[in-house]
């Protein structure tokens, strides 16, 4: 019993920063229906640029975060602007063809200026042993969780109660009907873009205090967020919340107890076996909304 | 697109169905086959031998991927993990049970068009880039197994493939290679070229430009989407066992998520027929090589980046030249190809293509 609450726990807290991670792929498919396959690149690329800043340049933090926080928005804007945009009016195919090789893209800008092993973001907060019960837990591990739920909520308010969020819910709907109420939906594109590639460098960020700042994982991270954005549905943010945190469960949960039999390593598969069932037996996710379609 | 030369007039129904139309394009055909088998590997030494060995197995993995993305519409994102199947399963048979290469290869095809038909599945309910999301979790599975399969597959430290050898002659050397892999390749164009000349083929051109309509025409499109995944997967899975028994030596590092891009990124540039899937395969990998000519150039201009610089530098060129083709020229090379022809078929009067 202690045992499953442990994996429930550690469950989670990581299923809470693939939560946030898939809300960036969420935000971007239903503003402009293009599915983001940069998205893991991106994850990586956000802790890359952070590490630079903060450990490279020494930079300190308050200093650090409006810089960063304006390189991201820069980037997020060029990406519209340079390759999405002139994509237009040709097939949505084509759009996410290039989403795909800006995964190229960024994973060589990461090679390219960050070659080598990986590196670790400095702890801001000391870390400690925490008891829930008869489970254990790092007290990182539960302010990254609590930086997850901040996110959360500033995403919320943003999207529900400003107006740009209202006109991101607008433009979801239909481009056609927002442009005619005088929304700019080429420039809604650009804010999901950036609000997106915030999203993912939070993910990022948080993750990379558990894993340390290298390529790989967190690209491979950052794929698993896919498998979270099927499981809740393309469309829909509670389901990237309640997917992100499901996948979290099923992978450690389901690690845990057949690890010992498969000589480890389940968790980096588990996402993937979900996607693949998902896709095969309720394709358009727990909440995603169900196109009656022919095939 | 197809028009013929003037004064080309089909008189019996053998010459309207005849792959090759007219006695200029026999004569081009055997010059190009004269260059390719007779003179080409006896001028080239061993670097270019193998820069050609290298394009012909990429030609034939991204003309299996044509299948898929040109013909049938569908985005597979998990074709450098069907090569990776087909060539752990040559290589296993080889070392393991000592199997000749006949027989490995084509239980490598059938073993990854297997896993390429399994991954379709989800097709049966729905379309567009899901099944792309599908083929990533099955490069994500597929590599999992082939890291994890303990001595089977040796996990990190890579698989050793035999040498390819029939009634004891060995295929040893880049020039004996070269034999094999350009035959196998010629032989996978024609079968893809009369591909597309069937009912399959067709099918499959309808499923891609409207299922709906494709449907009430009889079309069964689930079976032709999960034909073409397989078909697709065949090619790859003989690309990989040649790639296995050609380099001797295959690892997991060899197949990731980027080879795949390259692998749409070729079809990109290269457009969506037989001969743009040839066109994109030899300009990316040409191009690859000129970067690794420029890579000191490079390293010597900005030393910061020398080292892994050229890799990293690679991908994002690519990732680049694969963005500019689908902003600029979206028909890719094949319709370049398709107006220089039409000039020179037309002179002096003005192309239409253009």
């Amino acid at each position: 019993m202690t045992f499953l609450l442990q994996m429930i726990v550690s469950g989670l807290l990581s299923g809470a920063v693939y939560a946030l991670m898939a809300l960036a792929v969420v935000v971007i498919y239903k503003s402009s229906s293009i599915f983001n396959f940069a998205h893991g690149s991106m994850v990586a690329f956000a802790a890359f640029l952070m590490w630079s800043l903060i450990v490279q340049f020494e930079l300190p933090l308050l200093a650090a975060l409006p810089l960063y926080v304006g390189c991201l928005f820069l980037v997020g804007y060029l990406i519209q602007r340079l390759i999405i945009q002139p994509l237009t009016g040709q097939p949505l195919m084509a759009a996410v063809m290039a989403t795909i090789a800006l995964g190229d893209v960024f994973a060589g800008i990461i090679t390219l200026i960050w070659p080598g092993p990986g590196r670790t973001l400095p702890h801001v907060f000391s870390s400690k042993t925490l008891h829930l019960g008869p489970a254990v837990m790092s007290s990182e591990g539960l302010i990254n969780f609590s930086i997850c739920v901040l996110a959360f909520l500033a995403f919320f308010i943003f999207f529900q109660k400003t107006r740009i969020g209202l006109a991101m819910r607008g433009t979801a709907e239909d481009h056609a009907l927002a442009q005619s109420e005088g929304i700019r939906v080429s420039w809604i594109f650009v804010v999901s873009w950036i609000v997106a590639i915030l999203l993912a460098a939070v993910g990022g960020i948080l993750m990379s205090s558990l894993y340390g700042v290298n390529s790989a994982p967190l690209h491979g991270l950052g794929m698993k967020s896919l498998a979270v954005v099927i499981l809740g549905g393309l469309e829909s943010i509670p389901g990237a919340i309640i997917g992100g945190l499901l996948i979290g469960l099923i992978e450690s949960v389901g690690a845990g107890y057949l690890d010992p039999y498969v000589g480890g390593g389940l968790n980096d598969l588990m996402p993937f076996v979900v996607i693949l069932l998902v896709l095969i037996f309720k394709p358009y996710g727990l909440f995603g909304y169900e196109r009656i379609e022919r095939m | 697109m197809f028009k013929k030369p003037c004064g080309t007039f089909d008189e019996a129904y053998e010459k309207d169905t005849a792959m090759v139309r007219t006695p200029f394009r026999w004569v081009m055909l055997a010059l190009l086959f004269a260059l390719m088998f007779l003179v080409f590997p006896f001028v080239a030494g061993a670097y270019l031998l193998d820069v050609a060995n290298n394009i012909g197995i990429t030609i034939i993995a991204v003309l299996g991927l044509q299948i898929l993305v040109g013909f049938t519409g569908l985005i597979s994102l998990g074709h450098a993990a069907f090569m990776a199947a087909g060539a752990y399963t040559s290589a296993m048979l080889s070392e393991h049970l000592g199997w000749p290469f006949y027989a490995t290869m084509p239980l490598a095809a059938l073993v990854s068009g297997l896993l390429g038909m399994l991954v379709s599945l989800p097709a049966l309910r729905i379309r567009g880039f899901y099944i792309a999301v599908s083929t990533v979790a099955a490069h994500y599975i597929i590599l999992w197994f082939i890291l994890h399969g303990g001595d089977l597959t040796m996990g990190t430290s890579g698989l050793t493939a035999h040498e390819i050898s029939m009634g004891g002659f060995v295929f040893d050397s880049e020039f004996s290679m070269y034999y094999v892999i350009m035959g196998l390749t010629v032989l996978v164009v024609f079968l893809l070229t009369n591909l597309m000349r069937t009912k399959i083929g067709r099918a499959m051109l309808a499923v891609r430009d409207n299922d709906l309509a494709a449907e009430f025409m009889g079309i069964n499109v689930f079976r032709t989407k999960v034909l073409a995944f397989f078909l697709s997967s065949v090619c790859a899975g003989m690309a990989g066992a040649l790639l296995a028994h050609y380099q001797g030596l295959i690892t997991v590092d060899q197949f990731t998520l980027i080879d795949s891009i390259w692998f749409l990124g070729m079809l990109i540039i290269g457009g969506p027929t037989i001969i743009g899937a040839i066109f994109g395969a030899i300009f990316l990998r040409l191009l690859s090589q000129l970067v690794l000519f420029m890579a000191p150039f490079i390293g010597g201009i900005f030393p910061a980046f020398s080292g892994t610089a050229v890799s990293g530098f690679t991908q994002i060129f690519f990732g680049l030249v694969i963005i500019l083709f689908l902003v600029f020229e979206p028909r890719g090379l094949a319709h370049r190809w398709q107006i220089t022809l039409s000039t020179f078929r037309l002179w002096p009067f003005k192309t239409p293509l253009g």
